[in-house]
């Protein structure tokens, strides 16, 4: 097992959100958060109660039969079912579907509803913009929520939300959502949990104390990865202000289909594999190079995809353990890291 | 080598001492072109460039059945690699140029028509590619580790005149 701590890192500093970049108040017009009332109680003190979950994402179904997506999301399934321990619940963190349609989210639901663990869901950008996240919220509700679990306090974010570049261009909802499916989209710009979700966190971790456990998740990166491809999210800066108070933060998001880590400050923040295709890695110079999978063989489908669980100690340190579904892992993260 | 002029006009330069002087002054066959000839080529060169980046992205529908384009696997390029063609493909079981690998992508991946290797749209397919991995070193041979495009921050990676929506100004 890998322990970052223990390592000598580089300059991770040289790899930090955007330095005294102030978010810009625009929301996407239409976009109603329908945000989980905060919980008032706060997580207290002590330890945490040792436990796993898992994250599934980026399945980007389509609505055809019989798609390779389909069984690749249902061996994902499998391998989740298959974990011993079983872990305590899943999140799902974005993606369900490739052109927010409908039928795309209720096929991944059917595929998921083999877990027998409750699931929580965040959205991402390709399950939200063909109806604004109507059919989404609809099936899976809020897209902002918090919860406690065994001393621990978990947050999920909408963190996909754009300016409405739509309007004025009256484009229609599917050539809105065909900009957004492209990776490297010139028009629709960076993407962000905007301010009233940074309103709702402010509430949300205000009566938690500093050694309280935090564990987040949004669809892209707390951190500026590479912009260009949206792994970023514009306003992580003023999140992780928020969260500056706690002793550690966990971060896990979605969105770039790879396994890759950072740290800022008091946050370390966690890729997730997908199960549809891996994505390239962009020309960064990462603070943890280390953290980089193998480079996919392009004739086998599921070659850089899978699942991946995280098991929490009661001193709140974590161990995350990607499950590829091939053999794509470096000595690094072989055995799990720590984070 | 000094050449002397005078002799390749009086022919008494030898057959290899002229190639010397071609690959010795390159500019020497031809002068420059004019600037509005260079204009031109460069329109012509970034419309092509502009069709592959459409088609990368899927805008010919016989590309693919599956609803995957190659956009899907490798944005702005990355990872296509075309500065490391012609070379052994494992999936071919050959030497192959870049062409041959799209068309692999097109019939596999994305269980799509390929496209014809001489027409146009392959052409536009390959400077696409090309065009974002513009300035790279060019290493033919299998390479055990990706490749990455120039790093663009905005727009779509090459001279164009953008939709005006949103930020593609």
């Amino acid at each position: 097992m890998t322990d970052f701590d223990k390592m000598s890192r580089r300059d991770f500093f040289t790899i930090t959100g955007k330095a005294g970049l102030a978010t810009l108040a625009a929301s996407a017009v239409g976009v109603n958060l329908g945000m989980v009332q905060v919980a008032e109680a706060a997580v207290g003190k002590g330890s945490v109660t040792p436990f796993r979950f898992a994250i599934l994402t980026d399945a980007h179904l389509f609505s055809m039969d019989n798609h390779k997506f389909d069984a690749q999301m249902a061996d994902a399934v499998d391998k989740v079912m298959s974990m011993k321990p079983l872990p305590d619940f899943v999140v799902y963190c974005g993606d369900i579907a490739q052109n927010g349609k409908d039928d795309q989210l209720r096929k991944g639901m059917k595929i998921l509803s083999k877990l027998t663990m409750p699931i929580h869901y965040i959205p991402g950008e390709h399950d939200w913009y063909l109806d604004m996240g109507a059919a989404w919220r609809g099936h899976f509700g809020s897209p902002t929520w918090s919860f406690d679990h065994k001393g621990v306090h978990f947050i999920g974010m909408n963190s996909i939300l754009v300016r409405d570049f739509w309007t004025k261009a009256g484009l229609s909802a599917e050539e809105r959502m065909g900009v957004m499916e492209m990776l490297e989209s010139p028009i629709a710009g960076p993407w962000g949990v905007r301010e009233e979700q940074l309103d709702w966190l402010k509430k949300d971790v205000k009566n938690l104390k500093p050694d309280t456990p935090v564990v987040v998740f949004t669809h892209s990166p707390l951190w500026d990865y590479y912009p260009r491809w949206n792994f970023q999210t514009e306003d992580a800066p003023e999140i992780r202000e928020i969260l500056k108070k706690f002793e550690r933060v966990m971060a896990f998001h979605g969105h770039v289909h790879q396994t890759v880590y950072n740290k800022i400050g008091n946050m370390g923040s966690v890729g997730t594999l997908s199960t549809s295709w891996p994505w390239p890695y962009p020309d960064v110079k990462l603070a943890y190079p280390n953290m980089q999978m193998y480079r996919s063989d392009p004739a086998n489908f599921t070659d850089g995809e899978g699942a991946q669980h995280i098991d929490l100690e009661s001193n709140f340190s974590g161990v995350m353990q990607y499950e590829p579904f091939g053999d794509m892992l470096t000595p690094a993260m072989k055995n799990g890291f720590k984070i | 080598m000094k050449l002397n002029t005078k002799n390749v006009v009086s022919g008494l330069l030898t057959p290899v001492a002229l190639l010397a002087l071609l690959a010795a002054y390159p500019a020497f066959a031809r002068d420059p072109y004019s600037k509005a000839e260079l204009a031109d080529m460069d329109k012509q060169l970034l419309e092509v460039v502009n069709h592959g980046r459409d088609l990368w992205h899927g805008s010919m529908a016989s590309m693919s059945t599956n609803g995957l384009a190659c956009g899907n696997c490798h944005p702005d390029a990355a990872a296509s690699n075309p500065t490391t063609f012609p070379k052994f493909q494992a999936d071919l079981g050959r030497v192959a140029p870049m062409r041959d690998m799209i068309n692999w992508c097109i019939q596999v991946p994305q269980q799509g028509t390929a496209l014809d290797v001489n027409g146009p749209d392959m052409v536009a397919m390959e400077a696409y590619a090309m065009y974002m991995y513009r300035g790279k070193p060019i290493e033919p041979g299998l390479q055990t580790k990706q490749t990455a495009p120039v790093v663009v921050k905005s727009g779509r990676g090459f001279p164009y005149k953008g939709s005006g929506i949103g930020y593609d100004k």
